[in-house]
């Protein structure tokens, strides 16, 4: 009895040496900063530095100003039509890798689907700017086939920009999941589902869209929680239209110098996003629990 | 216990030379062959031998490359899995993950817009059918596999097919369980009455349940019939080698006549084969005399044998409690022949290497040339 219980305990202790370093590493980069701006969003602001005063100053004004609230529910709007648009484009490719490629072939294809992350973040961000620019390769594509006879305007530094070139960065998060989730329906499934009187399509909704529904919501959590966060592409191709709230943080931070209210809008849009994801969760559940 | 009722006249489904190719690759042959309404048919085979594209063609899973496919008189070529009248219990079992047991038996019913009453009372009338009265309310992947092909057989059974088809349901039983679920099997089948179409690789569970099999090859039925002809006579060495065990000695026909083979066989010396008896192989091929190890007895001493009988040796010894085994080399042969004896009561098991006698007829052999 003693031994085991001697074994069981230089397991535990071998296992906490393993886990040890990267979760000395979370602590200090992530856990840290992460009170630090908690404990900032409640001191108040000074002149070139930080009252340790404590206030909810910051929060009213987050949630009063008009201002705020606006940004912050633009990026809501955003990160909810990147998902949207992210995860509707990504099932039929996922679908047609999953149900439609020789499996010989899949993995040439999710090699394929992963080429983006090829470069950097930054610069596919920017070839969008060149693509949806004035003098972009959309407006002289348009304007030379005769189309169009001037520039179109609404393509870049706005809203739609942003959400365009945020679903094309997440695609590839949002189709691995739900192939991952395809991959696993048992193909006699759908064989089972005609051969009950049911048509493809009806087959579709009632057995396979159900059975990747774990896929779909990883993909929409994947897609939706680091967009509403982004600062490079509204930055790039938003224009003044399409700041984001990330894009109002670095402003209060850099700009503004007022570190406590900034902090309370990262912490206020932290709250909403885990808020959301959580309420999503809940109507998904009974997806969730699957077999095993 | 319920009488079996006479499987009618009328034909349920008809091949009519179906061929299917994948790419270069010759699935089915050539297949003819009628299905009668109301009957337990089996399709019996090797791996590979096409009969669970056969059956896929019957389902509408798998189109054919040449050939009519008629389900109760209709040319299905055009008729989707969905529109047929026919349902399937797959070897997985395809049981819905996502849905309860009560979900999965009614996932069909949806087209016929029943009412939720009379929903719930087909599915629990279903259920109670196949043994699972009460398991409505479970989850679909907390069953057992026995429970689960009970589901798999109810699904199917509550649209009341013309046709059930049964692709190899018991391979992923354990033996005890598959031996039940076959008297169910037939039992069920007695009850509804709908005709069963089964894919098996297993000789026992075809010759056990069906009323007729055709035991396929490479793509061909080889022989077409009953349980017990195909046992008592098949039609080839081919068939008898796959169905039970069939020992094989090598003969020379004599002469030929209407009613009677005269055939020269080792061992057996000369007699004379009933035409009845006489498998005709492909030609070519040197003629041998087929016989079933319990064709042939093995007297104690002082026994007479009630037709003919040979000496023989004792090489080996295979004791199953009920049964034995012999291996033996009768007299005149080169190669041992396996026989069984029933183990009765007060008689000893013989040894290797003893010398015996064994009482045959040839009324039990069968001529393969």
């Amino acid at each position: 009895m003693k031994r085991s219980a001697r074994g069981a305990g230089t397991e535990a202790s071998s296992g906490l040496l393993l886990v040890s370093p990267p979760a000395i590493y979370a602590l200090v980069l992530l856990a840290a900063p992460l009170a630090t701006i908690i404990l900032y969003s409640f001191f108040t602001d000074g002149y070139l530095e930080v009252i340790r005063e404590f206030t909810f100053a910051n929060y009213r004004e987050t949630w009063v100003n008009p201002l705020y609230r606006t940004v912050m529910l633009r990026s809501l709007l955003v990160s909810v039509l990147v998902t949207l648009a992210t995860v509707l484009l990504a099932f039929p490719v996922a679908y047609f890798v999953s149900f439609h490629v020789d499996p010989s072939r899949k993995s040439l294809w999710l090699f394929l689907i992963t080429i983006p992350f090829w470069t950097s973040y930054l610069i596919r961000v920017f070839l969008w700017k060149v693509i949806l620019g004035y003098n972009g390769v959309v407006n002289s594509g348009l304007l030379s086939l005769g189309i169009i006879d001037e520039p179109l305007t609404f393509l870049l530094y706005n809203t739609n920009s942003v959400v365009i070139t945020l679903a094309h960065a997440y695609a590839p998060f949002a189709i691995l999941p739900i192939f991952v989730a395809l991959e696993k329906i048992d193909r006699s499934l759908l064989e089972a589902g005609q051969d009950l009187g049911e048509t493809r399509f009806a087959t579709f909704c009632r057995v396979t869209l159900p059975l990747a529904m774990p896929g779909v919501v990883a993909s929409v959590l994947i897609v939706f929680i680091p967009t509403i966060g982004d600062y490079v592409t509204p930055q790039l191709v938003g224009g003044p239209e399409g700041r984001m709230v990330a894009n109002l943080i670095q402003l209060q931070y850099l700009r503004l110098d007022n570190y406590p209210l900034g902090s309370a809008i990262a912490v206020s849009a932290m709250g909403i996003v885990a808020v959301i994801s959580l309420i999503f969760l809940f109507l998904t559940r009974r997806y969730l629990k699957g077999p095993k | 216990m319920i009488p079996k009722p006479a499987v009618s006249d009328q034909t349920m489904i008809e091949f009519k030379d179906v061929h299917k190719w994948y790419g270069d690759y010759h699935a089915l042959r050539g297949i003819t062959a009628t299905i009668r309404a109301g009957e337990f048919f089996s399709l019996l085979g090797p791996s590979g031998c096409g009969k669970t594209t056969l059956l896929r063609t019957i389902a509408g899973f798998e189109g054919i490359s040449e050939g009519v496919v008629l389900i109760d008189g209709k040319d299905v070529a055009d008729v989707p899995a969905n529109k047929r009248p026919t349902n399937m219990v797959f070897q997985s079992y395809a049981i819905f993950p996502h849905l309860t047991v009560a979900q999965n038996v009614g996932f069909g019913l949806r087209k016929q817009r029943l009412a939720k009453a009379d929903l719930d009372a087909r599915v629990a009338e279903a259920l109670e059918m196949v043994g699972l009265k009460g398991y409505g309310a479970r989850a679909a992947h907390a069953l057992s596999g026995g429970q689960r092909q009970r589901v798999a057989l109810a699904r199917a059974l509550i649209l009341k097919p013309k046709v059930l088809l049964l692709d190899e349901p018991l391979s992923a039983l354990d033996k005890k369980m598959r031996e039940q679920m076959q008297v169910e099997l037939i039992k069920l089948q007695r009850q509804v009455g709908i005709t069963f179409i089964l894919v098996t690789h297993d000789q026992e569970e075809a010759l056990v349940m069906s009323d007729r099999i055709a035991v396929m090859f490479e793509g061909e039925i080889a022989q077409l019939s009953d349980a017990e002809t195909l046992y008592r006579r098949p039609n080839s060495r081919r068939v008898a080698d796959f169905i039970g065990t069939m020992n094989f000695l090598p003969a020379e026909v004599i002469s030929e006549t209407a009613g009677s083979i005269e055939v020269e066989a080792q061992g057996f010396g000369r007699i004379h084969v009933d035409p009845k008896q006489a498998a005709s192989e492909a030609p070519g091929k040197s003629a041998s005399i087929g016989f079933r190890p319990e064709t042939l007895t093995i007297l104690h001493e002082g026994q007479q044998a009630t037709d003919r009988e040979v000496g023989a040796t004792i090489e080996e010894v295979v004791y199953y409690g009920d049964m034995t085994y012999y291996d033996v080399k009768i007299d005149g042969t080169e190669k041992p022949v396996r026989l069984s004896m029933r183990n009765v009561f007060g008689r000893p098991v013989l040894d290797i290497g003893m010398r015996t006698r064994i009482a045959w007829s040839p009324g039990a052999l069968v001529l393969f040339r």
